[in-house]
């Protein structure tokens, strides 16, 4: 494998962490919208933490690498209407995701106020945290941004 | 290639084959996560092992059938076997096949293990199995995803070498464009062949005759491939996933 090759196959596992990190953040947002316990939000949100560092590091990995493949590569520019429009997808997709950690920080924040007042059993507050709207939107929207990414490789729409 | 200008009609197959890869991957990362953290805690086990039935698994059979027929679509099927004998190819294979038989385990496993949990027999530690098994499938798809984006190439690919005419040796210029070949010469002599492959196209290209494939080449660049044919006819094609059956193939006859 060449330079070349390594700094692509690199982007793409890169690529390929991204969306890895968004569908188990997805499976672990699905499961909190029934929950109400403390605990057990505090037990989920553990996930989410993981699955938010691995897309930060995605997003850091895919841009990065991403751009640099698109210099090495004489049949890519970052200058090429498809890459631009996947560079404009991923500052979408990375401040939206970035306004959802927020967002999911608060259940975590509540869960961990009423252990401390010991209130340890169910709380309607605390179901009403989890299954907020707001976080919710946010995540679908970084989420169709990245899928848009993805078809926007694969077709290259222009090149 | 993910990033690469392909025939078309490849492109969602493709498309399809990345999303599966990428669900399952996910499933994988979810199930480990919560396995690891559960601490004995049934509701993190029981996310762990759903990530990996109702998430992972279709993600899986979606990737595997979209494999398969992208496997179709690039007409890797239609080649030699010295041809399509791959390296990134077979561990792509590898951790698909075997991998998803070692998937199915670690399902009937972590399925044995939640009967358990649920009956209160015990206390999940089978899910412990279930965790390590999906720790290797993890590994494995980091593997496939450099092996099939990188694409590493091993006996099939053999170096170029310099152009070097001897009195009883042919010279074939081999135009490369999207995607066909156009050869200089379609009958030559059998003996020693001198083929210079120059890449006229947008998009790289390789040149592979009688077990013998060129570098790969960028636009605009040339290289040479020599090769010793006997009397016979030879299949000649494009080594890149999806040319060869897009049109980058012909025969020369050697006489």
């Amino acid at each position: 494998m060449s330079y070349v090759d390594w700094i692509f196959a690199l982007h793409l596992l890169t690529a390929a962490t991204l969306v890895g990190g968004f569908v188990m953040t997805w499976i672990v947002v699905v499961v909190l919208r029934s929950v109400n316990a403390p605990d057990e939000t505090l037990s989920l949100n553990r996930i989410v933490v993981i699955g938010s560092a691995v897309i930060v590091v995605g997003l850091v990995g895919t841009i990065s690498l991403g751009i640099w493949t698109a210099f090495l590569r004489p049949e890519l520019r970052p200058w090429h209407g498809w890459a631009i429009a996947a560079i404009v997808l991923w500052a979408i997709a990375a401040a939206a995701v970035l306004r959802s950690f927020v967002e999911y920080a608060k259940p975590a924040q509540k869960a961990r106020e009423l252990i401390a007042a010991g209130k340890t059993g169910p709380s309607d507050e605390l179901r009403a945290l989890n299954r907020a709207t707001t976080g919710l939107l946010l995540r679908g929207l970084a989420s169709a941004a990245v899928v848009l990414i993805v078809i926007d490789m694969i077709y290259k729409p222009g090149a | 290639m993910f990033a690469a200008i392909r025939p078309a009609g490849q492109d969602f197959p493709l498309l399809l084959h990345i999303v599966g890869a990428t669900i399952v991957f996910g499933g994988l990362l979810a199930s480990i996560a919560a396995l690891a953290l559960a601490r004995g805690e049934a509701k993190l086990l029981r996310v762990g092992y759903y990530s990996l039935l109702l998430v992972a698994l279709p993600g899986m059979a979606i990737m595997w059938g979209a494999g398969e027929w992208l496997y179709h679509k690039q007409g890797w099927n239609k080649l030699p076997s010295n041809l399509k004998n791959v390296d990134w190819l077979t561990i792509g294979f590898i951790v698909g096949d075997y991998g998803g038989l070692f998937f199915i385990a670690a399902l009937v496993i972590g399925g044995i293990g939640i009967r358990r949990l649920n009956s209160g027999k015990s206390d999940g530690g089978l899910l412990k199995v279930t965790l390590v098994m999906a720790l290797v499938l993890a590994l494995g798809y980091i593997v496939a995803v450099w092996a099939m984006t990188g694409k590493p190439t091993g006996s099939t690919a053999a170096p170029a070498v310099a152009a070097s005419s001897t009195a009883t040796s042919t010279a074939v210029t081999v135009d490369a464009t999207e995607f066909k070949f156009t050869l200089t010469k379609m009958q030559v002599p059998h003996g020693t062949v001198v083929f210079t492959l120059v890449n006229q196209g947008k998009v790289s290209h390789d040149f592979s005759i009688n077990g013998k494939t060129s570098a790969l080449v960028a636009p605009g660049k040339s290289t040479t491939i020599t090769v010793s044919l006997a009397a016979g006819k030879y299949l000649y094609v494009c080594t890149v996933p999806g040319h060869a059956n897009a049109g980058m193939e012909g025969t020369l006859i050697a006489t």
